[in-house]
């Protein structure tokens, strides 16, 4: 009786055959949808933010720090949603079927984009990234004479020409 | 190796995906690893989740538990970073946060893996294991690119 269940699972088992998948010796499986890390693309990131704003878990932050904009990607807190993809103006950035990621430290999950900020004709303070003053004014007639001065140092040349206006 | 499944908070999905890294389908037997029921059989934890404030007392307990070396292998991002739970209230923010309050408490960790992904699929927790083991250099590495403004 016991040696007749033997044989049965035998056949059970040929049937099914073997399905355990040989990993790291054969390709992982991917279907076309999967999303991974994302990557940013240097040469058409103009630094806008617009994906720091949407990421649901602040995987990417910006950081404004002296003469510099940082845009950093933590990979251990994203959560490959792709709204990032989606938002942004430049289709920067682009979903990647990486999903090898693992590190030893989270020093190695970060991923920074260094964008040199324009430094203020006036009051000689960085306000904002060269290529985001160029695309946003891009459409804009006169803006030249403007581009390089920051938003303060713009307000008070405004005020200070209605003032004159006003008072003659 | 003999690994202990602890979750910490989680969602559900990193454990999901750690069951089926276990089944046959993908097998990390091959390997030698075992489930154990015990952080004290363990070598390695499967961490998960971004440790809220109910579990993080049980969290301490079991990891003060296992022998030493003492491992962890830090599934999804919650565990690694805190998700998107990483600044709310009642929640600690993941292993990083988790391991100062481990260096408080006098428990060493020796080693500890980040496997990043929301869920980490059962092949990155493979490779994760990898990593853990030393068979494979991992991949990813910090990376700063210059943005070249014309």
């Amino acid at each position: 009786m016991v040696k007749l269940k033997f044989v049965k699972l035998i056949t059970v088992a040929r049937k099914a055959g073997t399905v355990t998948r040989r990993y790291p010796f054969e390709g992982p499986l991917l279907t076309e949808e999967f999303r991974g890390e994302v990557r940013l693309d240097p040469e058409k990131c103009i630094g806008c933010g617009a994906c720091t704003i949407i990421c649901p878990p602040n995987a990417l932050t910006l950081h404004d720090e002296g003469e510099v904009r940082v845009i950093r990607y933590f990979v251990g807190r994203c959560i490959f949603c792709g709204m990032c993809a989606e938002v942004c103006p430049t289709q920067a950035i682009t979903i990647t079927k990486e999903f090898e990621l693992a590190a030893p430290t989270t020093e190695q999950l970060l991923r920074d984009l260094v964008h040199e900020r324009v430094k203020c004709r006036i009051c000689g303070k960085p306000f904002l990234p060269a290529k985001l003053l160029k695309a946003a004014n891009s459409d804009v007639p006169g803006s030249e004479n403007y581009i390089d001065i920051c938003p303060e140092c713009r307000i008070k040349i405004g005020l200070k020409s209605i003032l004159e206006h006003k008072l003659g | 190796m003999w690994v202990f499944h602890l979750n910490s908070g989680s969602c559900n999905g990193c454990d999901i995906e750690v069951l089926d890294a276990l089944t046959p389908y993908f097998d990390v037997e091959r390997f030698g690893i075992k489930l154990v029921a015990s952080p004290r059989h363990a070598d390695v934890v499967l961490f998960t989740g971004p440790i809220t404030r109910e579990t993080l007392p049980k969290v301490v307990r079991a990891l003060r538990a296992m022998p030493r070396p003492r491992m962890v292998l830090a599934i999804g991002s919650c565990a690694v970073g805190g998700g998107i739970w990483h600044d709310s209230y009642n929640v600690i923010g993941g292993y990083p946060a988790l391991e100062k309050i481990l260096k408080k408490e006098g428990i060493v960790i020796d080693k500890v893996v980040f496997v990043p992904g929301c869920p980490a699929r059962p092949e990155a927790i493979i490779y994760g294991v990898l990593v853990m083991l030393g068979v494979v250099e991992p991949k990813s590495k910090r990376e700063v690119y210059k943005v070249e403004s014309k």
